[in-house]
This record gives structure tokens, sequence and C-alpha cells, in this order.
């Protein structure tokens, strides 16, 4: 008996998307959009942020200090930028260990001499953050402490890829909420049309006694089964063009970091599946609700 | 079987449709509600399968309170009874077979016991040779005799029947009286709707008067009384 209910329901479901083949078309079609934005923003802003917190982990801050301070001057400056809450590590780089290192990188020996014997490079501690949000606000009250006269870091450049990356998310939210709403009216207008159409037989139906989940079945696998085909056709675009992207900045762009967790993917990939019968789901439920409460 | 007590119906709207209403329907009897149009009954037909539910008062049908009954136990009441209409309600993209398995399908009944019940109650109804004819190859009483065949093919004990000749002509009105009366006979009870006076006068059965929402008449009563 059960047998033949499943039986029942999923040959209904079959022959109602194919009876409505143009709407059913653009119902999986708009569902796939909103699937493949969804993909593609998701795998798009995991591997943003991962490069900005690579990179965000590299950034350094550069203490230059003032000229002719003694060094018990120094050895001030230096514990006052440990005790500062962030500071990870701290490292001191003496005006000749900053001239031996600026030779090395311009391959000669002969540059204090070029420079008529005056050592111009101050000294200047090197200060790593426990947390690159922690820069901006390090750097800040280190250039306060006296006898530093000036900092550097990645001022710039990583803040603008760490906005970036939140503008992103959002407009990768908006757009995916837009076209999931658009896929949910649409497999919803393709729903209520096929109830529409089998007004007499739903009538029937209940006339002689079948139960209501019975006859909201077929209405629910069919949505079902428009979110899972756009779904899939989603999937296979973005694992698709992903992974011809990964190969190719692999090869070719091989300093760009890239999340390549083959079980992220899959994950990202399973969201995109059940976020699709989901939208089906739901869509069935809304125009059915109406219709067959008693 | 059937017992209204007190029963008043007063539509969202404000129609007063049935204003306390008391009847008592035995298991096996055949009873006709008459009365002219906007009486009150459809309305009483549709509080016996639950299509609408009564203000006041109370609905029993086989001793289920109908004024209790949940939304989702309606299905199992509906499957007590078979319930046929004016407007016939056939589909009309399905063959006179397809149109009774149907009732069975959604109840989710093999396919055997399918064929086999609805071959047999064609044939009860007298439709067996044109089971493969769809509804609009049939005529009026052709067809309303597909909708009866639909509406006992799940054997129910009680056949609800809302101007079932209404579209029919007097002789074709007969013949589908004369089903009803057999399966009657074989002890389905009956109630049935109705304001053709020449087919009541006819039958010689309990008939129930309803005029402006109210019992005026019961010849049960009336012949107690005498």
């Amino acid at each position: 008996m059960k047998l033949n209910i499943v039986k029942y329901v999923f040959v209904q479901a079959f022959s109602s998307l194919s009876r409505n083949i143009w709407l059913s078309t653009a119902s999986i079609l708009t569902v796939m959009l909103a699937l493949t934005l969804l993909g593609s923003s998701i795998l798009f802003l995991a591997n943003t942020t991962y490069v900005a917190e690579t990179f965000e982990s590299q950034i350094e801050i550069a203490a230059f200090l003032e000229e002719d301070l003694s060094s018990e001057e120094v050895s001030e400056i230096q514990s006052q930028i440990a005790r500062l809450p962030g500071v990870a590590e701290i490292k001191l780089t003496t005006p000749e260990e900053a001239l031996a290192e600026l030779e090395k990188s311009m391959g000669t020996t002969t540059l204090l001499e070029d420079l008529g014997g005056v050592n111009p490079l101050p000294a200047k501690f090197t200060v790593m953050a426990t947390d690159a949000h922690l820069v901006k606000n390090l750097a800040l009250q280190i250039a306060s402490i006296d006898g530093v006269a000036k900092i550097r870091y990645g001022q710039g450049f990583f803040e603008k890829l760490i906005g970036f990356t939140d503008w992103l998310r959002w407009i990768g939210l908006i757009v995916v909420i837009l076209f999931s709403f658009a896929s949910l009216l649409l497999i919803a207008m393709n729903i209520k049309t096929n109830v529409n159409i089998k007004e007499n037989e739903i009538q029937i139906m209940r006339l002689v006694g079948a139960s209501n989940s019975f006859i909201r079945w077929p209405f629910i696998i069919e949505g079902l089964l428009l979110g899972l085909f756009g779904a899939l056709i989603a999937v296979a675009i973005v694992s698709f063009s992903y992974n011809s992207l990964l190969q190719y900045i692999v090869s070719s762009l091989s300093f760009i970091p890239v999340v390549a967790d083959p079980d992220f993917i899959k994950l990202v990939l399973l969201v995109m599946l059940a976020y699709g019968m989901g939208i089906g789901v739901l869509a069935s439920v809304i125009s059915l609700s109406r219709f067959l409460r008693n | 079987m059937i017992k209204l007590r007190h029963v008043s119906k007063i539509y969202p709207n404000g129609a007063r449709a049935l204003f306390n209403v008391n009847i008592e329907i035995e298991k096996g009897e055949f009873v006709f509600l008459v009365g002219p149009s906007g009486a009150g009954k459809s309305t009483l037909i549709k509080l016996l399968y639950r299509e609408e539910i009564a203000t006041r008062g109370q609905v029993i049908i086989d001793q289920i309170n109908l004024m209790r009954l949940k939304p989702r136990q309606i299905p199992l009441l509906r499957r007590k009874m078979g319930i046929i209409f004016q407007d016939f309600k056939l589909l009309p993209k399905k063959t006179v077979f397809e149109n009774v398995a149907f009732a069975q399908q959604v109840l989710g009944k093999g396919k055997k016991e399918i064929t086999e019940n609805t071959l047999k109650t064609l044939e009860l109804v007298g439709l067996a040779r044109k089971k493969d004819c769809y509804p609009l190859e049939l005529s009026g009483g052709e067809q309303q005799r597909v909708c009866i065949a639909r509406a006992l093919v799940n054997k129910p004990s009680l056949l609800i029947a809302d101007e079932p000749t209404g579209n029919l002509d007097v002789d074709t009105a007969q013949e589908i009286m004369e089903i009803i009366d057999k399966i009657n006979r074989l002890g389905t009870t009956v109630v049935m709707a109705t304001h053709a006076l020449h087919i009541v006068e006819h039958m010689k059965k309990r008939i129930i008067r309803v005029e402006e929402g109210k019992i005026v008449a019961d010849s049960k009563e009336e012949a107690f009384i005498n």
C-alpha cells in the first residue's frame, strides 16, 4: 500500500513538471542562477578572506627611532612597546644592521663610503601584532611613544582589502537573497498553476477522503524536484568553473593563496543542493497552504 | 446513524442558513430533503460531510461528533460516505474506468483490488460496457452513473446526494433513482436533497421538508403522530 502511494506521488509530480515545461524550465533556470551566485559568492568570499588573512598575518609595524638615542633610551622604548597590549614579537634593528641589510639587498659593500661615511639609517623596531585587526591601533600607540620618529605598516592596502571583503559580503548576500526570492516566487507560481489545473482532481480527492498530505505530496515533490534540478546544474557549473580556476591559479599565479580544501568545496556544493531543495519545498508549502486549509 | 441536535448554521457573512434543526436518521434509511432553493438543504448536506461546520448544536455520524473532528480526521469521515452532485465533477481526461479507479487510487489501494472493485461497481450501475469511454462521450444520465459508481466504489455506509437529478430529464432521472434505490436496498443509508417532487412522491420514502432553515415537516414524525 505504501509503495502504491509513493509511486503515485512521483508519477504525479513528474507529469506536472512536464505539463508546464516552459514554466518548469524558467523555475529551474532561476534556481540555477540563484545557486550559482550563492556558490560563487561563498567561494569568492572564502578566498578573499583567506587572502586577506594570509597577508594580514604578515603585517608588521616598523617603528623608526629618532637619531642619537642612547642605548638606555632605546631599551626604555623597547620595554614601553613590549608593555602594549597585542604585541606578539618585537625585534631591534640597529642602524648598522639596517645598513648591512640594505647593502646586501643592493648587492654592494661600499654603501657607507658612497654616502660619505655617514649612516643615515635610524634604528628600527619591528613589531608583530597578535591580531591583524590590532595593527592600526598598535601602530598609533607606538607612534606616540617619545623617541619614535616615524612608523610604517601596511597602511591603506590591507584596510582596503578587509573593507572590500566586508563590502563584497553584503553585495553577495543581497544578490543571493534577491535571486532566492525570485526562485521562490517562480516555483510558487509554477506549483500554483498546477494546483489550479488540478483543482477538480483535488476536489474529488478531498470528497473521497484522500488525506491532505496525500494531496500535498505530489506538489511538494514537484517543488523539490524543480529546486533540485536547478541546484544540480548550478553545482555542475560552480564545481567545474572553480576547479578550472584553481588549476589555473596554482599553475600560473601560484603566489596567490587559494582555498583548495576538497572538503570545504564539497560542503559548499552540498549547501547549494540543500538550499535549492529547500527553496522548492518552501515554495510548494507556501502555494498550498492557502488552498488546503480546512 | 445520523443525529442532528439543535443545529444552527450562520455563515460568516451573517446569512442564517439553518435554525435549531433536529433530525435522526437510522442506518439503512432512505431520506429525501426537500424544500425550495435557498431553504438550507445544501447547507445541511454540507454539514454531513463536514464541508461546513455548525455554528451551534451537534452533528453526529456513526457516533462521531463532527463538531469535535480535527481537520486531519475529516478524510477518515469521508471514507465512510459517498457523495454525488448535480454537476458530476468527473475528470474529463480520464476514462470512465479511470474516474472510478481514481477514487481508490488516492486512498492508496492496490492495482488488483482497484480493477476488481471498479469493474464490479460499473456493473452495478450498468456501465461496464462503457468503461473505456470518456465522460464527454456519455449522456448526462450515464455521467451521473459514473459519479454514483465513484461514490460507491469504496463501499461507504452512507450515500449523500445533492440534487443528483437536477441536470437530467425525467426519464433519466427515474433511471438514476432506480439505481440509488437499489443501492439503498443493498444496505447503504441514503440522504438526498432534491426539489424534484415527482420523484419524491413516486418513491414513497421518508421526506424531510426544509423551509427557511427550519424543519417544517417530517413524514416519519407525522406517521408516528398519526
